[in-house]
C-alpha cells in the first residue's frame, strides 16, 4: 500500500468532497429549516455554473469572481421564484411533499430553459489555472480542486457566521427551531424565509462554479449533482451546517481511502453501501440535529 | 363498498378487459401497459409513503430486482413464455424478501433519514447489479422474444399486467379499510402516540413494505418481458424513484384512489406532450404542470376536490 | 354534496384524460402526394440529448438533399421523431407508436446502444428493417434478421485501427506497459476485447486494468497509479465526461505516457472545443469520417461548415446521413417499401455510404471497418491505415502545453 498515492487520493477527495458540501449546504438548511426538499437547488446550482462559463468565454472573466457576481444575481432570483412559487405552498399540509413536486416541476423547466439558451452541448470550464497543481514535495494539489475547496470553506464559514453572527441569521434559527415563539417575538416568519431560501440558492450557485471547475457539465447534470446533494445530507445530517462540511470531509474521505485501496468498480458501492449502514445505525446523521 | 362503486369499477375492468379484442394498435396496448404499470408502482409505494408516510425514495430498486430475478431465471432455466411471465411471482417475492430484510432496520428510521436511507439502497443495489457478472453486469440480460404474433403477445402482457393492476388495487382498497391501514395511518399522523395505543408498529411497517415491494418486483418482471432485453440503468433509475413519489403525492396520498389519478395523469400528458413539435416546448410544459398543480392543489388532486365537495 | 364532488371531479378526469388521448392520436396524414413517413424516437431531451440532436440533423441533413432531387420512389420524404427524453422504455413505446399507429414507411435508428438494443427487437417482432448504430456485438448475436449496422458503433471494432497502426511501428518504439480504465457499461466492455488481444500479440504488459462507473468525479489516483507503475500507454475506455476528467488529471499531475487512448468521448465535437490544446494527441478510432474518400463526405463538411462552423462533420451526424442513406438504396433497389424486400436487397447487394461501401452479412453487420484518429491541432485527423492518413500520427505524445 503506497503512501504517495493513498495522501494523493485523500487530497483530492477531501477537495471535492467540501465542494459537494459546498453545493449542498443550502440544501440542507432549506430542508431543515423550511422543511422544503428542493428539487431544483442543484439546477440553480448549475444555472451558476453556466453563468460562470458564459462569463469566462465572452469576457474572460474568471469564475472566482463570476461566483461574486452570481450570487446576488441568484439570490434576487430566488428571491422572485420564493415569493411566485414556494410561499404558496407553505400552507400546505405536508409542505415536505408539495415542495418536492413543485421544485421538480421548476428543475425540469430551468433544464430545458438553459437547453434552449445554451444547448445540449457539454461544457468545461476553463480558466488559465484549469489543468495545472501547485507541487508539494511528491504531492500534487491540483488548481481547480484548491479553488474549489476555498471557495467551499469561504460559502460555508460565510453561512455559519451569518446563521451565529448576524441578527437574521438568528432569527433564522429561531425560526427553526421555535417557529410560533419566534413569531412571538415579531420574527416575520415569511421574510425569514424568503432570505433563507435565496442564500441556500445563492450558495448552489457558488458550489455549482466550484464542481463546474473540476467535471464537464451539461443541462441534464443537475440530476447528477443532486445524488450528491442527497449523500451529503446522509452524513451531515438535514439543517445542520457544520454537519455539511463535516460530511464533505468525512465523503472526501471515505472516496479517497476506496480510491486508493480498492478496484475502481468498488469505489461507489463501497461508499454508498457504507453509507448506508452508517445511516442505520446512526439516522440524524453524525451530529445532532441543529442549525 | 357501496353497490354502485363496485358495480362502476366492475364495469371499468370489463371495458379494460375487453379492449385487446377489439384489434387496437400494438402502440395503444403498449401505452395502457406503461400506465397500468405506473399505476401498480404508485399504488404499491402508496402502502408505505401514503398510508404510513414513510417515503421510500429508492422504490426502483424492487422494480428492477423483479426485472433481474425474471430476466435471469428465465434465462438460466430457458423458460417458456408461460412460465416466464409466472416467474415474476417468485421475482416479486424475492424483491418482498429484500424489503423484509433492509425494511428491518430502516424502518426504525424516521422521517426524511427514511427518505435518504431508501434512496442510498437503491443506488446500493444499483451498483451491485452492474459489478456482479451473474446478474447481468454492465451488458444486461436479453430474454427470449415469444415466438407469437405481435399483437397477441402485447395483448398477452396488457391482460397480465392489468390482473396485476386489479389485485394491487383490490390490496389497496382493502388496507385502507383494514386495521393494518387504520395503523399505518396512525403511525402517519404520530407514531409515537401509535405506540402508547399499543400498535405494533415495528411489525405492520414491515408488512406494509413488503407488500409495497412485492407488486413492484411482478411488474418489474414483466417489464423485462415486455422489453425483453434488460439493463441496470432502465430499471434502477432515480428517475423512476422520484417520478413513482410524484405520482402518488401529486393525486393524493393515503387514498387507494390518489395514486390511479396521479399516475394516469402524469403517464398520459407525457406521452400526449410528445407530440409536440419541440421536445424542449414540451417538457417545460410538463414541468409547469407540477408547479401549477401544486400551488392550486397542494394536498394532492383528491384531497383538493374533497375540501371543494365539502365547502 | 357528495353528488356535486363526484360530478365536479368526474368531470375534471374525463377533461384530463380526453386531453392526452386526444394528444395520443396521430396527426393526419397530408393529402395528394403522399409522402413517405421514416419514424421512430430519438433523445431529443434528457441525458443524451447532444448526440440524439446530432443524428437528427444528419437524417435531416439527408432528407433536404434527397427531397431536393426528387424524393425517395418519386415521393417525398419526412420524418416523424418522437423524444424518448433518453428513456428505453419510451423509445420502445414510440417505435411501437410509429409503427402501428403512425403506421410509418420506415423506421431511422436510435440512440443510445441501450435503446438500440431494445428496439432492434420491436423492429424483429414487426418484421421491420432497422437500420442503426446496434447495441455492440452482443445485440448482432440475438437472431435478428431484420436490424443492419450501417455502419454500427461497434465497440469491438472501434481500436483495430489504432493497434494495427502501433502494429507498423518498429517494436522498440511501441509502449510495453499498459493501465487500462474501462468505463463500466456495454461500450466501454465492448472496447475491452480488442485491448486484450492485441496487447497480447504485441508484447504491451496490462499492468492496470480497471473498471469504474459511471460517474466519474476525480480520476487522480488512477493517474496517480498509472504514473507510478511507469504506464507508458494510458487506455480510456469512456465518453466525454469521464473522458475529460482523465485528461484534465494527467495533465495536472504531469502524467505524460507516450500514448493516451481515448473510447468515444473523444468524438465528440465539445472535445476538441472545450479541451482546446489540452485534448491533443488523443488518439481514437471511427467508422466515419469527413476526410475519406468517399463520395459524399465533402459535401457533408461543406454543410456542416455552412451551417454550424465546424470544420468537419461530427461523427453522429454523419451517422444519421449513413444510416438513411442505406435505407435509401434499400428502398431504390427494391424498388417498393416492402420490409422483407428491402432487408433482403441489403443482404445481397452492395451499399456505397460515405463510410464508404458496405456489404452485411447474415447478422446484419458489415466488414469490420476500422480507422484510427488522432486529434492533431484541434483536428481529428485519420491516421491508419495509410492510404487514408491526413497527417503523419505524432508519437510519442509530446508534453504537456501551459
Amino acid at each position: 500500500m503506497d503512501a504517495v498515492l493513498l495522501t494523493q487520493s485523500l487530497i483530492s477527495g477531501i477537495m471535492m468532497g467540501m465542494v459537494y458540501a459546498l453545493l449542498s449546504v443550502g440544501f440542507s438548511l432549506t430542508w431543515g429549516v423550511m422543511h422544503v426538499i428542493h428539487i431544483s437547488h442543484a439546477a440553480f446550482g448549475l444555472l451558476g455554473a453556466y453563468l460562470a462559463y458564459s462569463l469566462l468565454e465572452c469576457f474572460g472573466v474568471d469564475p472566482i469572481i463570476s461566483a461574486a457576481v452570481s450570487v446576488p444575481l441568484l439570490f434576487l432570483l430566488a428571491c422572485g421564484v420564493y415569493q411566485l412559487l414556494i410561499r404558496p405552498i407553505t400552507k400546505a399540509k405536508e409542505v415536505i411533499v408539495a415542495s418536492m413536486i413543485l421544485t421538480f416541476g421548476l428543475a425540469i423547466i430551468l433544464e430545458n430553459v438553459m437547453v434552449l439558451i445554451w444547448k445540449a452541448d457539454p461544457r468545461i470550464m476553463t480558466p488559465t489555472y484549469s489543468s495545472g497543481a501547485l507541487i508539494v514535495g511528491p504531492l500534487y494539489f491540483q488548481y481547480p480542486h484548491l479553488v474549489g475547496f476555498g471557495l467551499s470553506i469561504v460559502g460555508i464559514t460565510a453561512i455559519y457566521l451569518f446563521l451565529q453572527k448576524t441578527y437574521t441569521g438568528m432569527a433564522v434559527r429561531a425560526a427553526w427551531q421555535q417557529p410560533e415563539a419566534a413569531q412571538l417575538y415579531g420574527v416575520n416568519l415569511y421574510r425569514i424565509s424568503m432570505i433563507t431560501f435565496a442564500l441556500a440558492v445563492s450558495t448552489a450557485g457558488a458550489g455549482g462554479i466550484s464542481l463546474a471547475l473540476l467535471n464537464s457539465f451539461e443541462p441534464h447534470s443537475h440530476n447528477l449533482w443532486l445524488i450528491y446533494l442527497f449523500l451529503v445530507v446522509i452524513v451531515g445530517g438535514v439543517g445542520n451546517v457544520v454537519g455539511t462540511a463535516l460530511a464533505g470531509l468525512i465523503i472526501g474521505v471515505i472516496t479517497g481511502l476506496s480510491m486508493a485501496l480498492l478496484p475502481f468498480q468498488w469505489v461507489n458501492l463501497i461508499t454508498f453501501g457504507l453509507l448506508m449502514v452508517f445511516l442505520i445505525f446512526r439516522p440524524h446523521g453524525l451530529f445532532k440535529q441543529g442549525v | 363498498m357501496k353497490k354502485y362503486h363496485l358495480a362502476a369499477t366492475a364495469i371499468i375492468i370489463a371495458i379494460l378487459a375487453a379492449f385487446p379484442f377489439l384489434e387496437p394498435q400494438v402502440y395503444y396496448l403498449s401505452f395502457m401497459f406503461s400506465v397500468f404499470m405506473y399505476v401498480i408502482l404508485a399504488s404499491s409505494w402508496n402502502f408505505i409513503g401514503g398510508y404510513a408516510g414513510y417515503l421510500s425514495f429508492g422504490h426502483a430498486a424492487f422494480f428492477g430486482i423483479g426485472a433481474f430475478a425474471t430476466a435471469k431465471i428465465a434465462a438460466v432455466f430457458d423458460l417458456s413464455p408461460v412460465l416466464t411471465i409466472l416467474a415474476t411471482i417468485p421475482a416479486g417475492a424475492i424483491a418482498a424478501l429484500v424489503a423484509l430484510i433492509i425494511g428491518y432496520p430502516c424502518l426504525k428510521i424516521q422521517g426524511p433519514y427514511f427518505a435518504v436511507v431508501t434512496l442510498c439502497f437503491a443506488f446500493v443495489v444499483d451498483l451491485a447489479v452492474k459489478n456482479i457478472e451473474f446478474l447481468g453486469g454492465a451488458e444486461g440480460i436479453w430474454m427470449k422474444i415469444m415466438d407469437v404474433p405481435e399483437k397477441l403477445s402485447r395483448s398477452i402482457m396488457y391482460e397480465v399486467m392489468l390482473l396485476l393492476m386489479v389485485v394491487t388495487l383490490a390490496v389497496a382498497w382493502w388496507l385502507g379499510r383494514s386495521r393494518l391501514g387504520a395503523g399505518l395511518r396512525a403511525i402517519r399522523s404520530d407514531e409515537e402516540v401509535a405506540e402508547t395505543m399499543a400498535i405494533p408498529t415495528a411489525k405492520i411497517k414491515i408488512q406494509a413494505f413488503i407488500l409495497s415491494a412485492f407488486f413492484p418486483g411482478i411488474a418489474g418482471g414483466l417489464f423485462a418481458y415486455y422489453l425483453t432485453y434488460i439493463h441496470a440503468d432502465v430499471v434502477f433509475n432515480i428517475s423512476i424513484s422520484i417520478l413513482i413519489v410524484l405520482m402518488a403525492m401529486f393525486g393524493g396520498g393515503g387514498t387507494w384512489l390518489g395514486p390511479i389519478i396521479g399516475a394516469v395523469i402524469l403517464t398520459v400528458v407525457n406521452e400526449g406532450l410528445s407530440n409536440f413539435a419541440q421536445a424542449e416546448i414540451a417538457r417545460i410544459i410538463y414541468g409547469a404542470l407540477f408547479i401549477v398543480v401544486t400551488i392550486f392543489m397542494p394536498n394532492g388532486i383528491i384531497d383538493f376536490f374533497r375540501k371543494k365537495g365539502s365547502g | 354534496m357528495k353528488r356535486k364532488r363526484m360530478k365536479g371531479f368526474s368531470l375534471f378526469m374525463t377533461i384530463a384524460v380526453l386531453c392526452g388521448l386526444l394528444l395520443t392520436v396521430p396527426a393526419a396524414a397530408i393529402g395528394a402526394g403522399k409522402p413517405i413517413v421514416i419514424g421512430g424516437s430519438l433523445p431529443l431531451t434528457g441525458e443524451f440529448a447532444e448526440t440524439g440532436l446530432w443524428i437528427e440533423r444528419g437524417m435531416r441533413y439527408w432528407a433536404e438533399e434527397i427531397n431536393a432531387k426528387g424524393g425517395l420512389l418519386g415521393r417525398q420524404v419526412e420524418f416523424k421523431i418522437y423524444d424518448d427524453q433518453s428513456n428505453v422504455g419510451k423509445a420502445v413505446t414510440f417505435a411501437e407508436k410509429a409503427i402501428t399507429v403512425d403506421k410509418v414507411d420506415l423506421l431511422f435508428g436510435g440512440y443510445p446502444g441501450t435503446a438500440a438494443r431494445a428496439v432492434m427487437a420491436v423492429a424483429e417482432k414487426h418484421k421491420m428493417v432497422y437500420v442503426s448504430m446496434g447495441g455492440h456485438m452482443k445485440s448482432f448475436q440475438q437472431g435478428y434478421t431484420y436490424s443492419f449496422g450501417a455502419p454500427p458503433l461497434m465497440g469491438e471494432w472501434w481500436y483495430e485501427g489504432f493497434f494495427q497502426w502501433l502494429n507498423s511501428l518498429p517494436a522498440n518504439q511501441r509502449p510495453t506497459r499498459a493501465a487500462v480504465y474501462t468505463i463500466n457499461n456495454p461500450v466501454g466492455l465492448s472496447l475491452q476485447d480488442c485491448i486484450t488481444r492485441w496487447t497480447k500479440y504485441l508484447n504491451i504488459k496490462i499492468v492496470i486494468n480497471e473498471k469504474y462507473n459511471s460517474p466519474l468525479s476525480d480520476a487522480t489516483s488512477m493517474i496517480v497509479k498509472a504514473k507510478q507503475m511507469n504506464c507508458d500507454i494510458l487506455f480510456s475506455n469512456g465518453f466525454f465526461p469521464d473522458g475529460v476528467t482523465t485528461m484534465k488529471a494527467a495533465k495536472a499531475l504531469g502524467y505524460n505516457p507516450k500514448a493516451i487512448v481515448q473510447g468515444i468521448g473523444s468524438v465528440v465535437p465539445a472535445w476538441v472545443k472545450e479541451l482546446g490544446a489540452d485534448g491533443n494527441y488523443v488518439f481514437s478510432g471511427t467508422v466515419l469520417h469527413g476526410m475519406l474518400n468517399y463520395p459524399g463526405n465533402d459535401k457533408l463538411n461543406a454543410y456542416v461548415k455552412n451551417k454550424y462552423k465546424l470544420g468537419i462533420y461530427p461523427l453522429y451526424f454523419g451517422f444519421g446521413y449513413a444510416w438513411m442513406q442505406t435505407l435509401q438504396q434499400g428502398v431504390t433497389g427494391a424498388n417498393s417499401l416492402d420490409q422483407t424486400k428491402i432487408r433482403d436487397w441489403l443482404k445481397t447487394h452492395k451499399v456505397n455510404t460515405i463510410a464508404g461501401p458496405m456489404t452485411f452479412d447474415k447478422y446484419g453487420l458489415p466488414a469490420p471497418i476500422n480507422f484510427a484518429t488522432q486529434i492533431i491541432n484541434g483536428k481529428v485527423e485519420l491516421i491508419w491505415p495509410k492510404n487514408v492518413q491526413t497527417k503523419q500520427p505524432v508519437y510519442p505524445k509530446p508534453a504537456w502545453t501551459k
